[in-house]
């Protein structure tokens, strides 16, 4: 499609002056794409970038930290970069950011879902977009799907579609499509009575089988191999394969993620068991900007709201004993 | 390990509601624990030698004492375990006295709270580390702020032991309240004339550096090493050229200005030498009143000036000193006494605080030490003097006793009784409070020589009645109601902490009671100490009291300072952060939250990395909060430390 | 030795050690008597306590956890508390969506000299965490659940 075409001639013309471009090719299945890392202008035609490219680019470039590194970048990828720049894990002079406008992405669970009785997706002969469908080419014939069917929840939710801070953006900006609460799930969720959520995450947490794809997914989770998960000391996790350990991790990545998480999804979407990983993280982004107005990876004035402080914290009602 | 427990009775302290040797028979079961016993007084020498030969004894590793709070007697237990050849970091503290038997009486909820402390603590202690101080070098000059009594003494007490000191007081002068002061009690001496030796020892001695008319702007670094801004206010005049002739003073036209030396007792001009005996002795404008600032056109005092000293376009200066101690006496105030309508509130010009008696008393005071009221001049006949005035008063937020003023109280009765012999003083007071050596002598004899007039009882209402002012109250002793037309009133007004107290003391990192007194270290054993090493109080800033106690606290503060940087090396608390540098990942959040730049990036193989100053931290562990992967470490106080302590409360 | 069946609830407090432990060593000296409950862990400043210590004794069985630094603007670091009441005001957050009432967490500020305050304190938070009762608990490990009962 246009805007894919557009984005390669930009890739090769920028490639002289990179190490390297990351962008979305083929993936596994027809359903998603995969992290693409180019190298030389000639593979810029199997770049990638629309509805399919879900994977969050901003995962790779802390270790590319000193490099000149080209992005590609949907709304939410550029909150990642955005975050990291804050932070001071990566540096602004080394990247070059190409900006799209991204109308959302897949969810390849609830897309499996809906084909299920016509084939597996790895039988899908191939698959684009068109419009507000996607049309899919499976053994039997072609036939689409409403995006609106197979989007993830994120994207319904997204306020910022269009990457910001972009040194380059290829189309035309949309407005998003979210007027609703950003947070309106998580207060349903919260209106269960106090045992049901502890049962919620007890079901949930029982699955999960401490693969850690949630952490390794995280643009943000940067300690990487020094991760406490793994720690001896220190020592925050025991290694037994209990409900209280796993969920405590969920914790700890959640409290690392405070006023950091961009809400990008990646931990959600790479569990292989489906648990949903991403409330714990927005019940705090919700928390910050409640008490500090900051959105992760979106305001970039002034220091990120927990390595920084203000004498008095109007929004902080402190209790009166 | 080896871990030796020791649970203390404290006499019947501990003992009278915790089960002790039932703690002990508990503890000998936790893991690790080699040794397990209970002790009558673990703090005593007994009870450090049975510690030290238990150590020996049953080859112990570590030690818990279970006692008192670790803030009383954690260093005595260190030293104790050295002896025995432990490190003193392998030690913990349970506080069962504090935290258990002093708050609640059930024994068997104290009893079982305590076993629990107990296993914290040898939870915590299964990871302590051995950790040695490192040594630094110090500052071998001292600090004094407030040059009153207190801080005259301690400047000259550290200078005479040779130590260069830096004296600051936010007035012109030197002499705090005591240069206001007449005549001292119980022995009626002037005060001007043993105080006044002292300030010019403190201008000649050439030790000192005085910084008058200056504030401490802010302080940073740490004990050994404080690096201290100073605030030079303009006087608008140079103070090396000014020779204190007082010319400026004799021609300046704005005659209305408030005298802030003498209480605001008369006028006095707006640029001043506050009093003839001032250190130093040097012509300053008020610019609030100066008809230069206020009415933009005058400069008398610029041409009359024979040394061209004026100079009204000074603007504050900054000045940066390098010390290694810090003491703190910047005195008192008076409270603000008009909150009381019952006394007039402040409208009535003859009735005036003590502290303006003193100076109308003063021979060298606005009336020459001729007692004049102030509404016409006239000599009084029949004075009252109405004590506790914001002292013992929770009604106007001054619980507290102010301690000086029985004694001042009756002073100013003998004294009015010298200047006027005819008069007659009544004094309404609550309490007489005269401990001291000659003290309760002398309230004796104001009553018996003097015929001072003591009437036990408060005053209800003072109102003008024809030149006169009707003071009614109640007499105690005798039941009755008591009138007395008094010609003037003296409000024995209580002291409160100097105006800026607690600003300064958050400059200092000292800690401050609700009314600004500065805390000391401990109550009864560390009174000139406070709770942030090297910075030492003196006077009534941490609490009030009299001159002889003031003099006294300055020359302890001195030799807390004397003995503190008699030393060439000072040990840092190895308490401090550390970084394991093969987990650390140089995100650099530690290094920003740090409030004290302790941690520094350094460069490892090409990659950055967090690296502790180990002199400059002080061990809050705010990066050790921040740090995600737990890459930086504060010692004795680690994750694993405190998830221990956690585990062995909630495991069970 | 565990909780005191029917009559008390597992407390943990951390305070910091220049002005809340010393003000809840002064409420011991002033002999201001506090229900037993609370277990007291010593860290040198507010700053110290990383908010997952809290949750770690909420997951692990505490039924409440108290918090306590110095006043703001009299932090001994001077500025440990400020972080700290950022960190512990979000982590609050955490609380409802993890089925734990929010209620079982609260910081405050006591200074050294203030035994009475702690007092109040320790009496109203205790109070609290009574009126919410026992917490419920996430399910351990077997073989870390049976490693609690037999040290016991």
């Amino acid at each position: 499609m246009a805007i894919e075409q557009e984005l390669q001639a930009a890739v090769k013309a920028a490639l002289p002056e990179l190490d390297c471009i990351i962008g979305w090719g083929p993936g596994p299945d027809a359903l998603r794409d995969a992290p693409l890392f180019l190298r030389d202008a000639a593979d810029a035609d199997v770049l990638r970038a629309g509805f399919f490219s879900v994977n969050n680019p901003a995962l790779f470039l802390p270790e590319y930290k000193g490099r000149k590194i080209g992005v590609l970048v949907k709304g939410c990828d550029a909150r990642s970069v955005g975050q990291l720049l804050l932070e001071g894990l990566v540096r602004r002079e080394d990247l070059f950011v190409i900006g799209f406008p991204c109308s959302g992405v897949i969810d390849a669970g609830k897309a499996a879902a809906l084909i299920a009785d016509r084939c597996e997706a790895g039988e899908l002969r191939s698959v684009r977009e068109q419009g507000d469908s996607i049309v899919l080419e499976g053994p039997d014939g072609a036939f689409s799907l409403a995006k609106k069917d197979v989007r993830a929840d994120k994207c319904e939710r997204c306020l910022f579609p269009n990457a910001m801070d972009a040194d380059l953006f290829v189309g035309e900006k949309r407005a998003p499509f979210a007027e609703l609460d950003e947070y309106a799930d998580l207060a349903a969720f919260e209106q269960a009575p106090l045992e049901e959520r502890m049962a919620f995450w007890e079901k949930e947490m029982s699955r999960c089988i401490r693969c850690y794809a949630c952490r390794d997914a995280c643009p943000l989770c940067v300690c990487r191999d020094q991760c406490v998960a793994v720690a001896r000391d220190p020592h925050w996790l025991s290694q037994a394969d209990g409900i209280r350990d796993k969920l405590f991790f969920q914790i700890i990545h959640a409290s690392h993620l405070a006023g950091r998480c961009t809400g990008c999804g990646e931990c959600e979407r790479a569990c292989p068991m489906g648990i949903p990983v991403l409330l714990l993280k927005r019940a705090l982004s919700r928390r910050v900007e409640t008490l500090f107005a900051y959105r992760a990876g979106i305001d970039m004035q002034g220091r990120p709201p927990l390595l920084t402080f203000s004498l008095e914290e109007p929004r902080i009602k402190e209790r009166d004993w | 390990m080896r871990i030796g427990v020791f649970i203390c009775h404290c006499g019947s302290n501990i003992a009278g509601t915790v089960d002790c040797a039932g703690v002990a028979a508990q503890a000998a079961r936790f893991p690790d624990v080699a040794y397990s016993t209970d002790i009558m007084y673990a703090c005593a020498e007994p009870g450090q030698d049975a510690i030290i030969e238990a150590i020996r004894e049953h080859g112990l590793t570590g030690v818990v004492v279970a006692s008192c709070t670790p803030r009383m007697h954690e260093p005595t237990f260190r030293r104790a375990v050295e002896r025995a050849g432990l490190n003193r970091y392998m030690f913990e503290m349970a506080n069962i006295r504090e935290h258990v038997s002093w708050i609640g009486k059930d024994m068997d909820a104290n009893t079982n709270k305590a076993a629990e402390l107990v296993r914290m603590a040898v939870a915590k202690l299964r990871l302590n580390r051995e950790l040695t101080p490192k040594s630094f070098p110090v500052t071998k000059r001292v600090l004094v702020i407030g040059g009153g009594v207190a801080g005259i003494q301690a400047a000259l007490d550290a200078a005479d032991a040779g130590l260069e000191v830096v004296l600051v007081e936010k007035e012109p002068s030197i002499g705090g309240k005591m240069a206001k002061l007449d005549k001292t009690f119980p022995t009626v001496d002037c005060s001007s004339c043993i105080l006044g030796p002292r300030m010019v020892d403190v201008a000649q001695h050439p030790k000192i550096t005085l910084y008058a008319a200056a504030e401490v702007e802010s302080v940073s670094g740490y004990v050994g090493n404080f690096s201290v801004r100073i605030r030079k206010k303009a006087t608008c005049v140079d103070w090396d050229k000014c020779t204190g002739c007082g010319l400026c003073t004799e021609k300046c036209p704005s005659r209305k200005s408030y005298d802030r030396f003498n209480e605001g007792v008369g006028p006095t001009t707006a640029i001043i030498i506050p009093f003839p005996q001032a250190i130093p002795k040097k012509a300053s404008i008020e610019r609030e009143f100066c008809r230069q600032f206020t009415r933009g056109k005058c400069g008398v005092c610029a041409k009359v000036c024979p040394t061209g000293a004026i100079d009204y376009d000074m603007q504050d200066s900054f000045v940066e000193v390098e010390v290694g101690g810090i003491v703190a006496a910047t005195g008192y105030d008076l409270m603000d006494w008009t909150v009381y309508e019952e006394y007039g509130g402040g409208r009535y010009p003859d009735v005036i605080t003590s502290l303006q008696y003193e100076r109308l008393l003063s021979a060298s005071g606005p009336t020459g030490g001729h007692v004049r009221r102030p509404s016409d001049g006239a000599e009084p006949r029949d004075v009252v003097f109405i004590q506790c005035v914001g002292s013992r008063d929770p009604s106007v937020g001054r619980p507290y006793c102010s301690g000086f003023c029985c004694m001042y109280t009756a002073k100013q009765a003998i004294l009015t009784k010298d200047h006027i012999p005819d008069s007659q003083s009544y004094v309404f007071y609550m309490d007489i409070r005269s401990p001291g050596k000659g003290y309760d002598e002398f309230t004796r004899r104001v009553q018996e020589e003097y015929q001072a007039q003591y009437i036990r009882g408060r005053v209800s209402r003072i109102y003008p009645s024809r030149g006169k002012l009707v003071v009614c109250g109640a007499d105690t002793l005798m039941g009755t109601q008591v009138e007395v037309a008094a010609d003037l009133v003296v409000l024995a007004v209580g002291g409160e902490a100097a105006h800026g107290a607690p600003q300064l003391a958050e400059k200092l990192r000292i800690s401050y009671d609700q009314y600004g007194f500065f805390m000391e270290g401990h109550p009864k054993l560390k009174p000139v100490e406070t709770n942030t090493a090297g910075v030492f109080l003196a006077g009534s800033c941490q609490g009030l009291k009299d001159i002889p106690s003031s003099v006294a606290q300055g020359s302890a503060a001195a030799a807390k300072v004397i003995g503190l940087l008699s030393r060439d090396m000072l040990e840092s608390d190895p308490q401090i952060a550390q970084v394991t540098v093969s987990r650390c990942i140089g995100c650099g959040k530690c290094i920003e939250v740090c409030p004290f730049k302790a941690i520094q990036e350094i460069d490892l193989r090409g990659q950055p990395r967090a690296e502790v100053i180990e002199t400059v931290c002080q061990g809050c562990g705010v990066c050790n909060a921040t740090c995600p992967q737990g890459a930086i470490q504060l010692s004795h106080f680690t994750d694993n430390q405190i998830l221990a302590e956690v585990e062995a409360l909630c495991r069970f | 030795m565990a909780v005191m069946q029917g009559k008390e609830l597992r407390i943990v407090g951390f305070l910091c050690n220049w002005c809340s432990y010393g003000g809840a060593d002064t409420a011991g000296v002033g002999r201001f008597a506090q229900p037993t409950d609370l277990r007291i862990v010593r860290v040198p400043c507010s700053g110290r306590i990383n908010p997952l210590f809290i949750l770690k004794a909420l997951t692990s069985g505490a039924d409440g956890v108290l918090v306590s630094g110095c006043h703001p603007r009299d932090c001994h670091y001077a500025e440990g508390n400020y972080y700290a009441r950022r960190r512990l005001e979000v982590m609050r957050g955490l609380l409802p969506v993890l089925g734990i009432d929010p209620g079982r967490f609260e910081y405050t500020w006591v200074s050294a000299s203030e035994g009475q305050r702690w007092q109040h304190v320790v009496e109203e938070f205790t109070k609290q965490i009574h009126a919410l009762g026992p917490i419920g608990r996430f399910p351990d490990a077997p073989e870390l659940a049976s490693l609690g009962l037999g040290a016991g």
